[in-house]
């Protein structure tokens, strides 16, 4: 801290003049609930920390203390914070490791020793924590597009990093539960075509099809392959539920608890708004653009939100029209679709004619879903701009509306693929619908990265040359550079995940398949970015968005698993597969009944009607508790901040009085001192009048 | 560690790395950039705040000036540093420091005039730095005021018309953001 004792005493001078002025007064905004007090300190009108009181004052010198005296740090901090955890510069952490290692030699052995063990640890944790991070691939890609297109262009490269994670994670289960054990205690001889990749949509023999999985020579009561299946997928999709929540609610909790009148967008823009990162100029004249645009947008946001409410009746009439009128348009639009893919779908049987033709009937539903998907978004994105809603609630809407038709028209996709099965029930016996189901999400899956790929390389980059060839044209100029649209690109991303989520009991090498086409997709949209895209003109909101994101592919998740269980007990089993022989609750019961007595007993009490009671109370129990210490917890927050208030108040209101009794005094003393001429008096105020002068 | 091409002792660089966050490599890496900033010819182990500027991680800073003045341990406070400083600075937006090291010096950097407390004063020099500091680029004084008024609504918890060091750090430590953006990697 730089010396301020000198300055203060005419700061407070300066201060004093301005207050008898008047002009520019200090507010102290006070926007307190209802049942706070006012106090009539407002109307003074410098601020009290400048006063020299303030100085003195307890919590003052404790924080000035703590934070900045020489050495002391080490007595009062506890030794076990790591020296470079301190606000110090590394003189004083010099000292105050001397410091520590005092202390530790005046303590007993026992806990000097423990003291030693906890740096160990703590510094082993560390070492790990390098390491592995280390291995995160692409940072660097990710800091130079953070740096030239902010922070919510590269948030969607970390959601796809974490998505290419999860994916391997994935993979991993399989191959360990599913692939290995099968390909080991396989009984068939495996054609040596069979495990060729670009073999998939011909040969059925395929490590990717659910028909693959058969039961092998490992054939145990309770280890053998079909269970070593269920057991993949089920821990699979437990541990993708865990880990979506685990991020979700990251996110999500401290908004929550912190409930909506402590909301901190604003400050947080302007605190953490600076990227330290940034290097270029230009780009760094970008931040102050957007910073500048985001600031302005929520000033008019906040202007819009005072609109609003001065809107008239007649106004409100209208406007909840056209937004009936557009919302039946949205619903049209939807039903469409849905009734087109629907129709596609039932409709395109594979044609014996020829190849070309099969494949093309083969791609047909994918081809239409995809675009729906790429037009109908854009289209509601220009739909809520009729709605005159705030742009924030503008954009949730569309991203509400694309999510809904990106799921359900995955949904209706799927729904239509077993319409086409169910009625020749019979037929069913013979055929394998799951190895057919595997295909047609794996063909989802392929889609979905050709159309990555058309819209790199046929859609973007074209119109980046076009835009470059011919500056001055109008078209152009109406065109512009495209931006990279996050919540589209995330979207689809969430759409895949589903896709491979819903596929991966019937084609179990869809996460590996998934992984390497988030690879491909991570450079290409890396490509398109660097060399296609203007930075966006509106800033996303990452921290909140990334809570969306994940909440998006929640909602994924919890369709595959209702379509699966759906799916599982409703529909009769190919006659293929793992569970070809024995059907899947045969194969449970047979390990149930191998266990000893006491296991059994229990399992079949867990898997009992009583049980299922007790644990839903025991829930309900649990979240009654959670619920009501939250609630608790909240309306403690509140007191305590409401009573920092009050505590502020008051020693805003003692430092002023103090401060102005001392002025009082001053003034007499100064009559006093003209009056006697040179008597000594309270030196430390006239020093600073003097130096004032 | 006076010549330029002097190297580092190895005992230095070990107790460098305990005292920051930074690695063996990057306190190397640091050293190197900073002897190359030092003056061949005068045996001076500060390196003067202007110097120090045209460094391109700074360089498009709009608070390097604050930086310089945080990190500085001179006795006029005139930004100049030392290699320790250097470190310091180094180590505070590095990438492993803690939210409570980071905030605090972020604390300190928006301080512009060092009185413990961000004021208005302060958050309109603050929101000026990042919008641009230029006539056209400067926000109205009626958006200046709306916008001061918002945040201290926001994050002035006692209502005292200023944010303090632990009001700050209440508000940094619910923006994830912060920790990624604060950062300045040689």
């Amino acid at each position: 801290m730089p010396a301020r004792d000198g300055k203060s005493g005419c700061f407070l001078q300066q201060k004093l003049e301005m207050a008898q002025n008047e002009e520019r007064r200090v507010q102290f905004f006070r926007l307190l609930s209802d049942e706070s007090y006012s106090s009539d300190l407002t109307d003074d009108s410098y601020e009290y920390y400048q006063t020299e009181i303030y100085e003195q004052l307890p919590s003052t010198q404790t924080q000035n203390q703590a934070v900045l005296s020489d050495g002391q740090v080490g007595q009062r901090a506890d030794p076990n914070v790591p020296l470079r955890a301190l606000p110090l510069c590394i003189q004083k952490k010099r000292s105050t490791r001397e410091l520590r290692q005092q202390q530790r030699l005046n303590i007993a052995y026992w806990e000097s020793w423990s003291q030693s063990q906890k740096i160990f640890r703590r510094r082993l944790r560390e070492q790990i924590a390098i390491s592995l991070s280390g291995l995160l691939p692409w940072r660097h890609t990710l800091i130079k597009i953070e740096g030239l297109f902010g922070m919510g262009v590269k948030g969607y490269f970390t959601f796809l990093r974490y998505l290419l994670f999860l994916n391997l994670f994935h993979s991993m289960i399989i191959g360990g539960t599913i692939v290995i054990p099968s390909l080991m205690y396989r009984t068939k001889t495996i054609s040596s075509y069979g495990l060729f990749f670009l073999d998939i949509f011909h040969r059925n023999e395929s490590l990717i099809y659910f028909r693959f999985y058969e039961r092998g020579s490992l054939d145990k009561s309770c280890l053998n392959t079909p269970l070593l299946f269920l057991l993949g997928i089920i821990s699979l999709l437990i541990i993708s539920f865990g880990m979506v929540v685990h991020r979700m609610v990251v996110g999500y909790k401290n908004t929550r608890l912190m409930g909506k009148r402590f909301n901190t967008n604003m400050s947080n823009k302007v605190f953490s708004g600076w990227d330290f990162c940034i290097q270029d100029h230009s780009a760094a004249d970008l931040k102050h653009n957007l910073i500048r645009n985001e600031l302005k947008m929520d000033m008019e946001e906040q202007g819009f939100h005072l609109k609003v409410s001065q809107r008239t009746v007649k106004h409100w009439a209208c406007l909840t029209l056209l937004r009936v009128l557009v919302n039946i348009a949205v619903l049209c639009l939807l039903g469409g679709s849905f009734y087109l893919i629907y129709y596609v779908t039932t409709y395109s049987k594979p044609q014996k004619d020829h190849w070309m033709m099969d494949m093309f009937f083969n791609y047909l539903p994918p081809i239409t879903i995809t675009m729906a998907n790429y037009l109908l978004p854009r289209a509601f994105c220009k739909f809520a701009a009729f709605e005159d809603y705030s742009l924030t609630t503008q954009l949730n809407l569309t991203l509400i509306r694309s999510v809904f038709l990106k799921l359900t028209s995955l949904g209706i996709y799927i729904f239509s693929l077993y319409a086409q099965h169910t009625p020749g029930s019979n037929k069913i016996t013979d055929t394998c619908w799951e190895d057919n189901f595997g295909k047609k999400m794996l063909h989802l899956s392929v889609f979905d990265l050709l159309a990555c790929i058309v819209n790199t390389f046929f859609v973007s980059l074209p119109l980046k040359w076009l835009v470059e060839s011919c500056k001055e044209s109008t078209l152009a100029k109406n065109v512009g550079k495209t931006e990279f649209m996050i919540t589209q690109h995330v979207l689809d991303l969430v759409y895949g995940q589903t896709a491979s989520w819903v596929g991966v009991f019937f084609s179990p090498l869809l996460p590996a398949i998934n992984a390497v086409k988030l690879i491909l997709i991570f450079y290409m949209k890396k490509f398109t970015v660097l060399h296609c895209c203007a930075p966006p003109s509106k800033v996303f909101r990452t921290y909140s968005s990334s809570v969306m994101f994940h909440f998006m592919l929640l909602l994924g998740l919890i369709m595959a698993v209702l379509h699966l269980s759906i799916s599982l007990t409703s529909l009769l089993p190919g006659n293929c597969g793992p569970f070809k022989a024995k059907n899947m609750s045969s194969v449970m019961n047979d390990c149930v009944k191998s266990l000893p007595d006491l296991v059994q007993t229990s399992v079949s009490f867990v898997a009992s009607d009583a049980f299922a009671l007790i644990l839903i109370m025991a829930e309900i129990v649990i979240l009654t508790f959670f619920v009501s210490r939250g609630q608790a917890n909240r309306k403690a927050i509140e007191r305590l901040k409401d009573m920092l208030v009050m505590c502020s108040a008051d020693k805003r209101f003692l430092v002023m009085q103090h401060t102005n009794k001392m002025r009082l005094q001053h003034r007499k003393w100064g009559e006093h001192l003209s009056a006697t001429s040179g008597a000594s008096v309270d030196s430390h105020l006239t020093h600073r009048r003097d130096l004032c002068d | 560690m006076g010549g330029a091409a002097s190297q580092l002792p190895k005992e230095m660089v070990s107790e460098y790395q305990e005292l920051t966050f930074l690695t063996k490599q990057e306190i190397l890496l640091a050293h190197k950039r900073f002897s190359e900033l030092q003056d061949r010819d005068s045996l001076s182990s500060r390196v003067p705040m202007e110097k120090i500027l045209t460094m391109p991680e700074l360089k498009s800073n709009p608070f390097r000036r604050r930086i310089c003045h945080v990190f500085s341990t001179s006795e006029p406070n005139d930004g100049s540093l030392t290699f320790e400083d250097f470190l310091d600075l180094l180590s505070a937006f590095s990438d492993s420091a803690t939210l409570e090291i980071k905030s605090h010096y972020a604390f300190r950097i928006f301080d512009f005039d060092d009185d413990g407390t961000l004021d208005a004063g302060d958050l309109e020099k603050l929101v000026n730095c990042l919008t641009g500091d230029t006539d056209e680029t400067r926000l109205n004084p009626e958006e200046m005021r709306q916008l001061i008024k918002n945040i201290l609504e926001e994050s002035d918890i006692d209502k005292d018309g200023t944010v303090n060091l632990s009001e700050f750090q209440h508000v940094i430590s619910r923006s994830p953001d912060f920790v990624s953006s604060f950062k300045i990697v040689l």
